[in-house]
């Protein structure tokens, strides 16, 4: 090729590429560094722009600063991790729907089963209407009639319906979802509390007639549940740290998995965050102190590091589960008094409280379907057959192919998603709280991305605005790192 | 490959030049002010008179646009600081202070010196909504202030005698009490409100009456915390959180739901007998015209003590980019004129912004709604007797502090509701995040610094006269309240000067 014509070539191949060029140039590369710039600056929308021409100041870390002491940006920070909670389940939920996809598309022999399980469903919403009448039940008929629907169709279709259902979500577009969950979540009118309605009833009517299962009984349980919960991550932490295989940091993460419910829980018993945390600390320090006191099968490893990417993940579910059975412990003692006036279904948007879990249901609802699915279905059809028909012979049962074959198979796939999802869950609640809530109640679902927003458009404060978002790609940042470092080896293993 | 790329961006080029060249603008040869407004027949009207007010007094004419998707604050304020702005605009009570400071809004205080349209041609209250640091930035479309709608019907259904013309705190929980119990029989869900939600006004209402304001008289501290505000916080917790006079913003939300409309259901609602009352301003006509005949009363919102309600305008203004100062400034100036005037008045709006046309036989006495004519009387004379203007801080922009969900207000008295802050604890709380708010301007702004220095010198003045029981000047104080409340008490030098 001659010269001319590779220079032309290349001409023609920039001239192909310049958009996309321009295009990152002008709206990402430019703005990320003028951003960046902006960031220690006191560019403020209200006196520097086109009208109003006063010298911009340098502050340096002045709004970094300020972000830091600002009392607003921690409960921020909270609501962003606390809508986070979700993301192990979400991938969970992804994942058995993957699962579930694959098997009914090889599933079409099955029909008859199918056919019980929807005259199954629809006996169970025929019961419902006479038990309850049309009124409180037509949402339970209709529901149980839709899912026998799906479930045929499905099974007829061989999950190709499964497949467009469970994706509708990913390419419906966002604020009218939004606005969709918006209705189902209304307290009166929704379809999700009238749903609940009658089940709350017939619940007060059963507390009311068995308080005392609920004053002491659910409070008993679930602490009895927290403790053996709590009882065993202790045991395998300390087992771990003898046998070599967690280092100092990974002790620490998992006692935090302990102290952080343990902190929430005297909150809600009304000890001050102050003394919580103190509490929590204190008896976290003990345990990891003695832990680390003890002997090491295999002497002290140098990795201080080791085994830190299983107790964050393990964390990540061990949390919210001992959260739930906090719940149960607090919630308990004051079920009787509450079903005597009748237990009324939440105000899910509207109440501080239940804000924050309304909007975890409803990302749940969106990441189960969503890109997560299609990629654990690439990853399942891409696990050589060979390795299940090995499984079989050697009689390993549904349980142990899975966790032997499936779940290392797909290791790189959940390591992939994992990253992506801690990375949209740190940037997001943007929409839905513009769209669902502004923020409210009381900033309970003000997210930091929410609070960018508010602060660079509504209050003109684009320099203060640019810092948050700095801090913000410094947490995605940092913690994208560590699921690299320590969330990889998993991978390679 | 190559030859369809060239094709598709020749055939792209020519069809946005040919888009460019075929725009309806470009067929117009006279001036096109573009109006961020909603749409309604009101404003079409307002457009038709504005032309024929041209015609009459033989000056060009001009064609007006409206503009009703871009009404968000976020929206006029980006579009005004990229350069793109509306040449008019709506500007609603919290965002004054915001596009004045920016620069973005035209200033027209020659203009409405020379054409009769300054700000002694409306409401003195109002000098505070259309002058920012002695400069003037618009003219009113309308004004007033909210006052208690009391649906006769719903007392009657439920046996609860009206409130009288003027009433008090505790007469509003007894017969809010009265009313909410008979309305929602034991066990059933809650379907009747005394009345909306008015979260956002009420504090003010409330605290203005123990003679407590956010602000101080210079409005460089916030005032909240006081002992004053600790009662009104608990007063509104009571209404709202344990006998449901009041429905939370969240309940607000489900009623409109319940309603399956969005903007007007307060209206239908209150039609309905669901809410009892309504506390809106008198523009509520328009939308109550349209739902039958209503037996309707107006009364002042319930006040103890210091006897007060807000006033406020819906104010336009002009962009100060746009390319039609001119006739920018004759629309202000129009607003003055009779035919809008009579226009606002017969169309149940607000106040005319021209407080003499409140007086006239269009206003008072509407010659097609007769039922009207007894609420009429009442606007007309308590809003300018009783009225008084938000405190506009220049230190603290009023969306900070009262932005629905976002202000700090709101959020506070949210956490109040929602159990999270204490009614004793909330004063405390709010005063310290408007005063680090305050603390953050000035120090951002050393122009600001200068004005707030000054000001504080005299809020020491003002405090030192006090604490001797001596009056003060009343050139000294800028908050409307206080200017007010001074005036009550006896406790100013002189007259206040507008």
């Amino acid at each position: 090729m001659s010269r001319q014509s590779r220079a032309r070539r290349l001409g023609v191949g920039l001239l192909f590429l310049l958009p996309n060029i321009l295009g990152f140039l002008a709206f990402i590369l430019v703005p990320l560094v003028m951003s960046f710039g902006m960031a220690f600056t006191d560019w403020d929308f209200l006196r520097h722009n086109l009208f109003r021409h006063e010298p911009l100041h340098f502050i340096g870390v002045g709004n970094f600063a300020r972000l830091f002491t600002h009392p607003l940006f921690w409960q921020y920070l909270g609501n962003t991790f606390f809508l986070m909670l979700g993301l192990p389940f979400a991938i969970a939920g992804s994942l058995g729907a993957a699962l579930l996809l694959t098997r009914a598309g090889r599933a079409r022999h099955r029909i008859k089963a199918a056919l019980v399980l929807a005259m199954v469903i629809l006996a169970g919403s025929g019961l419902m209407l006479l038990r309850g009448g049309m009124a409180e039940s037509g949402v339970w008929l209709f529901f149980g009639l839709l899912t026998a629907a799906t479930l045929i169709a499905g099974v007829l279709t061989g999950g190709m319906l499964y497949r467009t259902l469970f994706y509708l979500p990913n390419f419906t577009a966002g604020v009218a979802t939004f606005v969709l969950w918006k209705k189902l979540y209304n307290p009166d009118t929704g379809p999700i509390n009238q749903a609940l309605a009658p089940l709350l009833d017939q619940f007060s009517a059963w507390v009311r007639s068995m308080p005392n299962a609920f004053t002491f009984g659910l409070p008993l349980v679930s602490a009895g549940l927290a403790t053996v919960i709590a009882g065993w991550q202790a045991r395998r932490l300390r087992r771990q740290w003898d046998q070599s295989e967690a280092g100092v940091a990974a002790v620490i993460a998992g006692t935090v998995a302990l102290g952080v419910p343990l902190a929430l829980l005297l909150g809600w018993w009304g000890v001050s965050a102050a003394l919580a945390g103190a509490m929590s600390l204190i008896v976290g320090a003990v345990f990891a102190g003695l832990t680390f006191r003890r002997s090491r099968v295999w002497g002290r490893t140098k990795a201080v590091d080791k085994g830190l990417g299983t107790e964050v993940a393990l964390a990540m579910v061990l949390i919210p589960l001992l959260l739930l059975l906090a719940a149960g412990i607090v919630i308990g003692p004051s079920l009787p008094a509450a079903a005597a006036a009748g237990i009324e279904p939440p105000n899910w948007l509207g109440d501080y409280y239940w804000a924050k879990p309304a909007f975890i249901m409803m990302m749940l609802w969106a990441a189960i379907g969503s890109n997560n699915m299609i990629l654990y279905l690439a990853g399942l059809s891409s696990i050589p057959p060979e390795l299940y028909e090995a499984a079989d012979m050697d009689g390993a049962t549904a349980a142990q192919r899975f966790w032997h074959i499936t779940w290392p198979q797909l290791a790189p796939v959940t390591f992939f998603i994992s990253i992506m999802s801690v990375i949209y869950g740190l940037q997001g609640g943007f929409e839905m709280a513009r769209a669902m809530t502004l923020g409210g109640p009381a900033g309970s679902t003000t997210t930091l991305s929410y609070f960018i927003f508010n602060e660079g458009f509504e209050t003109g404060r684009i320099g203060y605005a640019s810092a948050v978002a700095w801090v913000l790609f410094a947490l995605v940042f940092g913690l994208s790192l560590c699921n690299f470092r320590y969330g990889s080896r998993h991978v390679d293993d | 490959m190559k030859r369809l790329l060239f094709i598709s961006f020749a055939v792209l080029t020519l069809a946005s030049a040919a888009l460019y060249w075929t725009r309806s603008e470009r067929q117009i040869t006279v001036p096109v002010l573009y109006w961020i407004t909603q749409v309604d027949p009101l404003k079409e009207e307002t457009i038709a008179l504005f032309k024929s007010w041209l015609h009459d007094r033989g000056l060009p004419p001009v064609e007006v646009r409206i503009d009703n998707a871009n009404q968000d604050p976020t929206k006029k304020l980006a579009q005004g600081l990229a350069g793109v702005g509306a040449d008019l605009f709506d500007i609603y009570i919290f965002e004054t202070e915001l596009f004045s400071q920016s620069g973005m809004l035209m200033d027209v205080t020659e203009q409405a010196q020379a054409a009769g349209f300054g700000p002694e041609a409306t409401y003195p209250a109002l000098y505070g909504d259309i002058v920012v640091n002695g400069r003037q930035f618009g003219f009113p479309r309308n004004a007033g202030g909210n006052m208690c709608w009391i649906n006769q019907d719903t007392f009657a259904r439920y046996g609860v005698p009206e409130p009288g013309e003027h009433w008090t705190w505790d007469e509003f929980e007894q017969l809010g009490r009265k009313l909410v119990t008979a309305a929602n029989p034991p066990g059933t869900r809650q379907r009747v409100y005394f009345i909306q939600g008015f979260q956002n006004v009420s504090p003010m209402l409330l605290r203005r009456g123990l003679g407590l304001d956010i602000f101080n008289e210079t409005m460089t501290r916030c005032t909240l915390d006081d002992p004053r505000n600790t009662e009104v916080m608990r007063r509104q917790y009571r209404w709202v959180a344990e006998l449901h006079l009041i429905p939370t913003l969240a309940e607000q939300m489900t009623m409109a739901a319940d309603a399956g409309r969005k903007g007007d259901e307060w209206f239908y609602l209150y039609a309905k007998g669901r809410y009892a009352m309504l506390l809106v301003d008198r523009w509520a006509l328009i939308r109550l015209r349209d739902l039958g005949p209503l037996r309707s009363r107006v009364v002042e919102p319930c006040n103890s003590g210091f006897r007060n309600m807000e006033i406020g305008c819906g104010l336009l203004a002009a962009y100060a980019g746009t390319k039609h100062p001119r006739e920018a400034a004759q629309f202000l100036q129009f607003l003055t004129s009779e035919p809008f005037n009579l226009l606002i008045a017969r169309s149940g709006d607000s106040l005319p912004p021209v407080p003499k046309y409140a007086k006239t036989e269009a206003f008072l006495r509407p010659p097609d709604h007769p039922e009207e004519w007894a609420m009429e009387k009442m606007f007309a004379a308590t809003a300018p007797e009783i009225g008084i203007a938000y405190a506009r801080s220049p230190f603290v922009q009023s969306g900070t502090l009262y932005r629905p969900v976002t202000g700090i207000d709101q959020q506070v008295y949210d956490a109040v509701v929602a159990g999270r802050l204490a009614p004793e604890d909330a004063g405390r709380v709010e005063a310290a995040r408007i005063d680090a708010e305050i603390a953050l301007n000035v120090r951002a702004d050393p122009k600001l610094r200068r004005q707030y220095d000054e000001l504080v010198k005299v809020q020491q003045k003002i405090d030192a006269l006090r604490a001797q029981g001596r009056p003060v000047p009343v050139a000294w104080i800028t908050n409307p309240f206080h200017r007010a409340y001074y005036k009550a008490k006896g406790w100013l030098q002189e007259e206040p000067k507008l």
